[in-house]
């Protein structure tokens, strides 16, 4: 929408405008909600988009269907998709021709297009319906409420679903300290990884700025630098304005009245989105100088990151933020004393900041009820509300998924998730990122929280979690996560720098079948100083990968060190490829293999020439028969 | 004052410094930790991890790194717990795996009871016994010692790497040698290829002492780094020598608006600033696009240079506590090439007369002239440039004005004398003497006139209180003068002398040694000696000014000045003129009147009680200057006496013919 419809509003505007955006819709038989998160924009979204509203007006439809982008609806897998709301009915891995064939049939003819709904790979039964879909039933949307039900570009639409009333809750309550107590009683933690409780983060900083006579900034953490993590992208795609929300909110709490948000370039949908959301919310009034004419003064600022995975890290971005190299300095001195410009600030992660409007919204009690642990025990006790969790790797349906805290891996991985795809089993996943540490199937059981992660050897870290079937080598997994951790360490302290290193070589070598026995010990001894001896919490937390899988599959590392062997068949070096009596002769394989490594007759058993083999694996993909096999 | 905490350290109870890093209070214990990366006169950054120390507090454990943890509360320290020593053997095998041979890690390797780092041998391992082992003190001292940042990091992680900016040499390298200075293992090296000092070291060792002291001191003391002379504005002010309204006053209630924490608010902040390339102080600050309201470049946005102290103090002396007054006041005194405090105390003397009628809008062109009066000071400044109006008599200084109006127009003389702010034809500076014998010595001796530049005795006096007794005074007189001389014959600057000194200096002396910085001047002499070869003492140094100092006075002879009477100061440099002033601060000068002058104030009114007091300072002057004389080696009237000269070597013919005449 053009900003030139907005005008400022004051406190009593917000249900005006909810209610005539309602109407608006209500005036449509039906909305199709269009994704365009960045997952199905890259499958030509927008292309869906626009095709479904030029079929709509080419059949004379647009007073009955309203086109709407959304954000990341959060399955992926299925992407790009459309939902046609408020039936709920989901079309899925749509092509433009697809389009055509849904305005005909089921806009223009009233018959859904079956061909499109979605079909469970395990159970193979037919959806028609978003809420049926396993994905989604065992999901409950806190964070991500608004996912899929409104444009991320409109403010209205934000505003339509109830959006700033939390804020101005607040700020008539007119109690700072109140609303601290709030934040603090609903048992919220961070959720950009550390799991510190939001509400004591909040009060420190007040007593800092107010002890000191300094101003204080908030600070959004949308950096996101896991690599296959997408929840704060996601969550500023979708519903931007939840994030706007939480931190006018937070700014009232303690007294801010500049906030910043860190976002890292190569998010350039949430960048544009961001700024447009920031755009109207200033033509609103809801940012700026005394907003609803409620008398508060606050604005955003955005800051682009240059995509380092340290500068997440809060000291280094505030490093950053400030012009100087992203490294982090010691935490003895705290950022809610001592951040941005040596004033006291409060950062927070994206996901952290769209829950707090809920948490005024629904009320603290109802936020605590949600999840694990009591908060009413002390704000460390708290595991309230839910998560949102990047789902990938090898699981049926990837995507984007919230679940309540306590959650267990097994539900999220074979419920939500759909189990291994291919029929394949479950090895291990890795939670927390590339500094989690990966669980094995003995871990399944237990219940998704900050504490019980940590305690089983990895963490909730942001969100990412990566799934892995029986065709992972834990080791070359460790190698994997060190290799990225070895590249993004900034090298400032010693430990993590040349300790990453040295973890990084020792594994690569047990990956070439080079290791010796004596490489265990030294794994773990050194994997102990880093972790302990490390600056910040990137280097504390990075030898968790090789941790945990010593924890778990310590047979697995044997087998490479001692019998030279990589059990899952992924460590080249110790591999080879050969032919079973499955083969049909049917010479593909002889004709991909880029060496010509493989010969045989038509229609006989082929061979591998171990000499000319070179690993690639291309037969083991390409063979329709199983018949290559990894010896 | 600072609080102290109760720690133990491997068992043995201490007390620490809230707030102070925990390594000091470690080795301060008797014990140590090996350190890499840490250095003394450095911000630690923690990054070695050598100094691990296991801390317990509340019950709960955890490792921190000794050097730059703050101890704010109880705690229980260990350096030897058994996790401690294990990662420290860790970190000093990756180092010895890297760096084998270079001396500095060999040393820590054997600290931590490690020989073999071959588990940490790699492609990447580097014989050289001089390679750069990342420990980050030059690219520290760099920015904290000359505050340039001209050496940095590159790479991440394993590619960490020293550099300057992509990777090419860096023209705002001054070339101050801070970086070699601090690196323990020789990767970096100077070349000597100026100006052929004699001892190129130790010249190096005194400079840096200067550069630690201001990276480490400044913060704490005066902040020259920050805010430059301003920081002195409060502290006058503070002690009620802050000159107001024509000296009459030494304070004001309005004076924050000029003082250090506004003026810092529009410096240019976090560039280095200095009269010279390279030094560590870099007090000149400099307020950048003001936009000029008056004068031919009104609306231009200019870069001001400055304000100092004085420039600002003459604002508060002319009553004009307003910070853009005084940017655009400093900014034409610059451009017109007029003295800031010369206009000043005139401005606030013509201010004075004009508020005591002496003269009116008549005299002045129509310009109303009351203290404060802002618009109308730069108006004159303007007259004075174009050669116009009043601003053309104004110009001419006091002692011109009070000839002419007690000529033309009746004025006063006597009374102009006691208001005039001047002597030996120049103006005074900007602080207020009356309390500070030693200070009124320090102006009215001046050879060249009433500047601070010749004995700065005011902060010595009256703030630090190193001065307490009339000897102690005198002896100042002699021994300032012709230490503050050797700067000047030698070119340097005399800042980094005393503002800012070792945190030592005031236990270490007594408060007359004290107030001479005895460290400070040894840095100056090494410093000498370094350049020319010649070793140098306070006798000789003394010796070496006192022949300079004794021919200026000769000359100054020769050119009419240079007698007793020369030396005697208007009245308001000593005490208060008037009633108002008395009554100011009646009950300090009530109470002198009682304990020094030895008269009972009680029932006598103040134009009585003025006078007791102004006849007992004067005298007391009078005593001074006795003394002072004769410790200098001059005749009663102020003159050199001949045998001085000779002692000095300086009886040449020409110079005894200037005084021979004035002998006693
Ligand atoms: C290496 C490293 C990377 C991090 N990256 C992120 C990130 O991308 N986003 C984020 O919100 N927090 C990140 N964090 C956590 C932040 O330091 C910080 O704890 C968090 O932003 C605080 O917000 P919260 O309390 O709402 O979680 C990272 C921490 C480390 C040590
Ligand atoms: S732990 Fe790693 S990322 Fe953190 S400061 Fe040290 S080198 Fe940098
Ligand atoms: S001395 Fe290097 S970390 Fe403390």
């Amino acid at each position: 929408m053009s900003n030139h419809n907005l005008k400022p509003i004051d406190k009593s505007d917000l249900e005006k405008i909810a209610a005539r955006v309602r109407e608006g819709f209500g005036r449509y038989k039906a909305m199709i909600m269009v994704c365009t998160g960045t997952g199905c924009v890259a499958a030509k979204g927008f292309d869906i988009r626009d095709k479904m509203t030029s079929e709509i007006e080419k059949h004379g439809l647009q007073n009955e269907y309203l086109v709407v982008s959304t954000g990341c609806n959060g399955f992926c897998a299925a992407g790009p998709l459309a939902v046609l709301q408020p039936s709920g009915v989901f079309y899925q891995k749509l092509k433009a021709k697809d389009v055509e064939e849904i305005v005909e049939k089921h806009l223009q003819g009233g018959q859904v297009v079956t061909r499109l709904l979605y079909t469970d790979p395990v159970t193979e039964k037919t959806h028609e319906k978003m809420e049926d879909i396993p994905f989604f039933t065992k999901q409950q949307l806190v964070a991500l409420r608004n996912k899929g039900l409104i444009d991320p570009e409109n403010i209205e639409h934000y505003i339509a679903r109830g959006g700033y009333t939390a804020l101005r809750k607040v700020l008539s309550d007119n109690d700072p300290e109140k609303a601290i107590d709030e934040v603090l009683a609903s048992g919220l933690r961070g959720r950009g990884g550390g799991g510190f409780p939001t509400g004591l983060k909040w009060r420190s900083g007040r007593k800092a700025a107010k002890e000191r006579g300094e101003p204080i900034y908030v600070v959004c953490n949308a950096d996101e630098g896991d690599p296959g993590a997408f929840m704060d992208r996601s969550i500023v795609e979708t519903d931007p304005h939840s994030v706007l929300e939480g931190m006018l909110i937070g700014a009232f709490a303690v007294g801010s009245h500049e906030g910043f948000v860190y976002i890292r370039k190569e998010y350039p949908l949430a960048l544009v989105r961001l700024e447009r959301a920031l755009e109207q919310a200033r033509t609103m009034g809801l940012l700026g100088k005394n907003i609803l004419g409620m008398g508060f003064d606050f604005d955003i600022e955005v800051h682009r990151g240059a995509g380092a995975f340290v500068c997440g890290e809060s000291s280094a971005l505030m490093a950053s933020m400030a012009g100087k190299p992203g490294e982090p300095r010691a935490k003895y001195v705290h950022n809610v004393e001592y951040g941005y410009r040596d004033k006291p600030t409060i950062l927070n992660n994206v996901e952290t900041w769209a829950n707090v409007p809920v948490i005024f919204e629904k009320g603290s009690k109802w936020f605590a009820s949600i999840g694990t642990g009591d908060v009413s025990k002390g704000p460390w006790n708290g595991n309230s509300g839910t998560k949102v969790f990047s789902l990938v790797g090898r699981v049926n349906h990837t995507g984007l998924v919230e679940v309540p805290m306590g959650m267990t891996l097994r539900e999220i991985i074979f419920d939500i998730g759909g189990g291994i795809p291919d029929g394949r089993s479950f090895k291990a996943v890795q939670t927390g990122g590339p500094s989690g540490g990966c669980l094995p199937e003995s871990c399944l059981d237990l219940k998704v929280d900050f504490d019980s992660l940590t305690e089983a050897g990895s963490m909730m870290g942001s969100g990412g979690m990566i799934v892995m079937d029986d065709r992972s080598c834990i080791v070359d997994v460790a190698r994997y996560f060190i290799n990225f951790l070895t590249d993004e360490s900034c090298g400032k302290c010693t430990p993590c720098r040349e300790g990453l290193f040295a973890l990084n070589r020792t594994l690569t070598k047990i990956c070439d079948g080079q290791g010796t026995p004596d490489d265990l010990a030294f794994l773990e001894e050194l994997s102990q100083t880093v972790a302990a001896a490390s600056l910040c919490q990137l280097g504390a937390s990075a030898p968790n990968p090789v941790l945990s899988a010593l924890r778990y599959f310590k047979a697995e590392f044997e087998a490479h060190i001692n019998d030279k062997r990589c059990p899952a068949g992924v460590c080249k070096p110790l591999i080879q490829y050969g032919i079973t009596d499955a083969c049909t002769g049917c010479v593909v394989c002889a004709k991909r293999c880029p060496t010509q490594a493989i010969t045989g007759e038509k229609k006989a058993k082929h061979a591998i020439s171990s000499e000319k083999c070179i690993k690639c694996g291309v037969c083991l993909e390409v063979c329709k028969f199983d018949a290559v096999e990894v010896k | 004052m600072a609080q102290m905490i109760d720690i133990t350290i491997n068992g043995k109870p201490v007390q620490v410094i809230q707030g102070s890093f925990l390594l000091g209070a470690v080795r301060s214990a008797g014990f140590d930790v090996p350190t890499l990366c840490h250095h003394k006169d450095l911000t630690p950054n923690g990054t070695c991890r050598l100094c691990l120390s296991e801390i317990e507090l509340k019950g709960r454990k955890r490792l921190v790194t000794a050097c730059n943890y703050p101890v704010r509360e109880p705690l229980c320290v260990s350096t030897t717990a058994e996790p401690v020593v294990k990662h420290r053997k860790m970190l000093a095998q990756m180092y010895l795996g890297r760096w084998p041979n270079v001396p500095a890690i060999q040393n820590i390797a054997e600290q931590c009871g490690v020989t073999d780092g071959s588990r940490f041998k790699s492609e990447l391992t580097e014989e050289n016994p001089k390679a750069c082992i990342l420990c980050g003190h030059c690219t520290r001292a760099c920015e904290e010692f000359t505050l340039e940042r001209v050496l940095d990091f590159a790479g991440r992680g394993i590619k960490r790497h020293l550099t300057m900016a992509f990777g090419e040499p860096d023209s705002h390298c001054i070339g101050c040698t801070s970086c070699a200075y601090v690196c323990p293992t020789g990767a970096i090296s100077v070349v000597d290829a100026l100006n052929n000092p004699k001892d190129p070291v130790k010249i190096r060792n005194a400079g840096m002492r200067v550069n630690a002291e201001m990276a480490t001191l400044d913060q704490s003391q005066c902040r020259m780094r920050d805010v430059g002379t301003a920081n002195i504005v409060d502290v006058m002010n503070r002690y009620d020598l802050l000159p107001v309204h024509n000296y009459r006053f030494g304070s004001h209630e309005e004076a924050f608006k000029i003082d250090s924490k506004v003026l810092k608010s529009r410096f240019a902040q976090g560039a280095a600033d200095g009269c010279w390339l390279g030094c560590s102080m870099a007090c000149a600050k400099t307020v950048d696009h003001f936009e000029l309201q008056t004068g031919p470049y009104k609306g231009h946005k200019v870069c001001v240079d400055g304000p100092e102290y004085e420039t600002a103090a003459a604002s508060s002396n002319m009553g004009c506590f307003d910070a853009d007054f005084l940017f655009e006041f400093n900014f034409y005194c610059d451009t017109y090439g007029v003295d800031t405090i010369s206009v000043g105390t005139c401005m606030a003397f013509v201010m004075e007369a004009f508020e005591a009628g002496v003269i009116t809008e008549k005299h002045t062109g129509g310009l109303k002239l009351p203290f404060g009066a802002c618009d109308e000071v730069l108006e004159i400044l303007h007259q004075m440039a174009r050669g116009e109006g009043f601003g053309v008599d104004v110009g001419k200084g006091i002692r011109w004005l009070k000839n002419k109006w007690a000529k033309e127009y009746g004025a006063d003389a006597d009374y102009l004398r006691d208001i005039g702010m001047e002597l030996k034809g120049l103006e005074y500076s900007e602080y207020v003497s009356k309390e500070s014998l030693a200070q009124q010595g320090g102006y009215a001796l001046a050879t060249k006139g009433p500047q601070h530049d010749e004995a700065w005795l005011i902060f010595m006096d009256m703030v630090n209180k190193q001065l307490p007794t009339f000897e102690d005074k005198a002896e100042a007189l002699y021994y300032f003068p012709l230490w503050r001389t050797w700067f000047g014959l030698n070119g340097l600057c005399k800042l980094i002398w005393n503002d800012v000194v070792p945190a030592d200096n005031s236990k270490k002396h007594k408060p007359q040694d004290a107030a001479k910085i005895p460290d400070h001047v040894r840095g100056y002499f090494e410093f000498f000696e370094g350049m020319t070869g010649t070793a140098l003492d306070e006798t000789r140094m003394l010796e070496q000014s006192a022949r300079v100092y004794n021919f200026q006075r000769c000359i100054s002879r020769m050119l009419g000045f240079g007698t007793r009477k020369d030396d005697i100061p208007p009245y308001r440099s000593m005490g208060p003129v008037t009633v108002e002033e008395y009554e100011s601060r009646a009950e300090r000068y009530d109470a002198q009147l009682k304990d020094q002058v030895g008269v009972d104030p009680t029932g006598k009114n103040t134009a009585e009680k003025v006078r007791l007091l102004r006849a007992f300072r004067e005298g007391q002057y009078q005593k001074l200057v006795d003394v002072v004389y004769k410790r200098r080696g001059w005749t009663s009237n102020g003159v050199p006496k001949i045998e001085r000269l000779k002692e000095l070597g300086i009886d040449l013919p020409e110079i005894v013919e200037m005084v021979k005449n004035d002998q006693e």
